[in-house]
């Protein structure tokens, strides 16, 4: 029984928070493993090696980016689910580039919470079964990508896309479930620095790939936008 | 640089006009005595319209250069023998030097005054959130100690009640906070807002989402312009701009039946206009909407009514760091109108 459940990894040194996420993680069939420190959580990790991980970032003995540097470091590839006290984009955009993969503000209600977790794991789920590789197809709800073919359905319906457009996509489904910031996009579509340019050059083809998917403003998307910070691609 | 440009244009615009004056003064009227006045009156709008002191001097010597060359003898040649045309330099050098400093007071004067204007802002919404930040706290403490110390006395009924009305008064709290934390981004004055550039239909988007949690069950009627528009600012804060005058037509709106948000384009500036058809604001809390707290609501026992009024306060910090402008305005159909503008990139290239 034990085996089938998923194993995450609690990092964070509230003790009320603690226990209410715990206690929230558990009713919902997930094996929690607490850590309060950094340090704590290193040999936790080694020890039990977590499906998923959510890390507070203001730990008492160092930086939670640390743990989640050397994590990434060493090639591990459990998500990471960060909570972060401050609203503050830079903060948001050093945790995702370092590998972190979603980020949830507190205070965050508990439906948010596991929104988030099932996503994540799903995230890695997908990379698991290798959808991008050749005759992969990419699907999440109507959504479908045929990665040979290089088309792109909603439904039965063909999405046309610029190369540009669809480049973006494919980028951001071969990383669903986790937000991509604007640099890393960049990089990836265009091998560019990110300026005021760049950025803008971004945000103008995903307002035409969300007129061509025809979603409008605050209704569901494939794409969700975080605003100042990236793109996420979530089913 | 921008700056530097612009007081050189005025400089020379001015002087190059008073010299042809001159001309005309002396070929067409043949009033040679005022020239010099001319030139005089000339130095002092060049100091009074331009920063500091270095321009007002530069006029002074580039007119007394001026009328020594074309309007005095020897004509068009420089030559410094006349006393008088000493007198006149050193006249206008004071004038200039006057205008200056007055001018630069005033400047200095009125960036301090709006900063003291921010600051009476910060100071009335701290007075008021700490006062507002009591009641939720009561209900908060109250019904938690009273289910952890009488749970067994207390039905599931009013368990679950008890915990709705925890929920209900905490989710006040985080409002109340994230307006407060606005207020401190913003910051004492002399921290600029970090602005990045941020796509119309982004925001709104993110705007209605967070919405949407809140109110589930309205519905919001958009009308946004075709075209990608990109406008710098904070996104954070206009965030809770948006959502603020939203929620402010939740809570006050009567019997609406209508929610729209709108934005234009207006000559390079986007124009957000969220309007109901409601019962519209009454004429006494028109003149405190944005200024802070009202008093009056204050007193009132009904917490949930005053939260509002913070709400735009906030607001209109928020927009006017941004350096836009913000009103409110019953609508002739009936309703309420919400209206403010921020500056769009294309407005800051058209400059």
């Amino acid at each position: 029984m034990n085996n089938n459940k998923y194993k995450i990894l609690l990092v964070e040194d509230e003790a009320n928070i603690l226990t209410f996420v715990g206690d929230l993680l558990e009713s919902n069939e997930y094996q929690v493993i607490k850590a309060e420190s950094c340090t704590e959580a290193e040999t936790l990790y080694a020890s039990y090696l977590p499906d998923l991980v959510i890390l507070d970032l203001g730990l008492p003995d160092r930086d939670g980016t640390e743990f989640l540097r050397g994590l990434r470091q060493r090639g591990e590839l459990a998500p990471v689910l960060v909570l972060s006290a401050r609203s503050d984009e830079a903060e948001k955009v050093r945790a995702l580039d370092l590998g972190a993969n979603d980020y949830i503000t507190k205070p965050f209600g508990s439906a948010e919470l596991l929104a988030r977790i099932r996503s994540s794991l799903r995230f890695m789920r997908h990379s698991a079964d290798a959808g991008k590789l050749p005759g992969g197809i990419f699907q999440i709800g109507d959504l479908s990508i045929h990665y040979d073919a290089r088309r792109i359905y909603v439904g039965s319906e063909e999405i046309k896309l610029t190369q540009t457009e669809y480049n973006i996509v494919v980028f951001l489904s071969e990383h669903s479930g986790k937000v991509m910031t604007y640099s890393s996009i960049i990089k990836a579509v265009w091998r560019e620095p990110t300026n005021e340019n760049s950025i803008k050059k971004l945000q103008v083809n995903m307002a035409n790939i969300r007129k061509k998917f025809g979603v409008k403003p605050g209704e569901f998307s494939y794409i969700v936008n975080e605003l100042g910070v990236g793109y996420r691609m979530d089913g | 640089m921008k700056k530097l440009c612009k007081n050189a244009a005025i400089m020379v615009g001015v002087v190059l006009l008073t010299y042809a004056l001159g001309f005309l003064l002396r070929d067409v009227f043949d009033v040679w005595e005022h020239i010099t006045t001319a030139f005089v009156f000339a130095v002092f709008l060049v100091a009074l319209l331009t920063d500091g002191y270095v321009w007002g001097i530069l006029s002074t010597f580039s007119a007394v250069l001026l009328i020594n060359y074309a309007f005095t003898y020897p004509y068009f040649d420089v030559n410094f023998s006349a006393t008088e045309s000493l007198f006149s330099a050193a006249v206008m050098m004071v004038i200039a030097l006057l205008t200056s400093g007055i001018t630069t007071q005033l400047k200095r004067w009125k960036t301090l005054k709006a900063e003291g204007e921010m600051e009476r802002m910060r100071a009335n919404l701290l007075r008021a959130v700490s006062h507002d930040l009591r009641t939720p706290l009561t209900t908060i403490y109250g019904a938690s100690s009273s289910i952890l110390e009488n749970y067994d006395k207390l039905t599931d009924t009013q368990k679950t009640r008890m915990i709705g009305g925890i929920q209900e008064d905490a989710d006040w709290l985080i409002r109340m906070v994230e307006n407060l934390l606005s207020i401190t981004r913003i910051d004492s004055g002399n921290v600029k807002l970090i602005k990045t550039p941020i796509v119309l239909d982004e925001l709104i988007d993110a705007v209605l989402l967070k919405f949407k949690k809140r109110y589930p069950a309205q519905t919001v009627t958009l009308d946004l312009p075709d075209t990608v528009i990109v406008i710098p600012m904070d996104a954070l804060l206009i965030e809770q701009v948006i959502v603020n005058m939203l929620e402010n037509v939740m809570h006050h709106a009567k019997d609406f039946t209508t929610l729209t948000l709108r934005v234009k384009m207006q000559d390079g500036w986007a124009v957000f206009e969220i309007e109901d058809d409601g019962c519209g604001i009454a004429k006494e809390r028109m003149e405190h909407l944005f200024t802070g707290f009202n008093a009056a609501a204050a007193d009132k026992a009904d917490v949930h009514k005053r939260n509002a009024g913070i709400g735009l306060s906030v607001c209109a910090t928020i927009i006017k760091a941004h350096g836009g402008t913000v009103c409110a305005e019953n609508r002739k159909t009936g309703g309420a109108l919400f209206r403010f503008k921020l500056e769009t990139d294309e407005a800051e290239n058209h400059e």
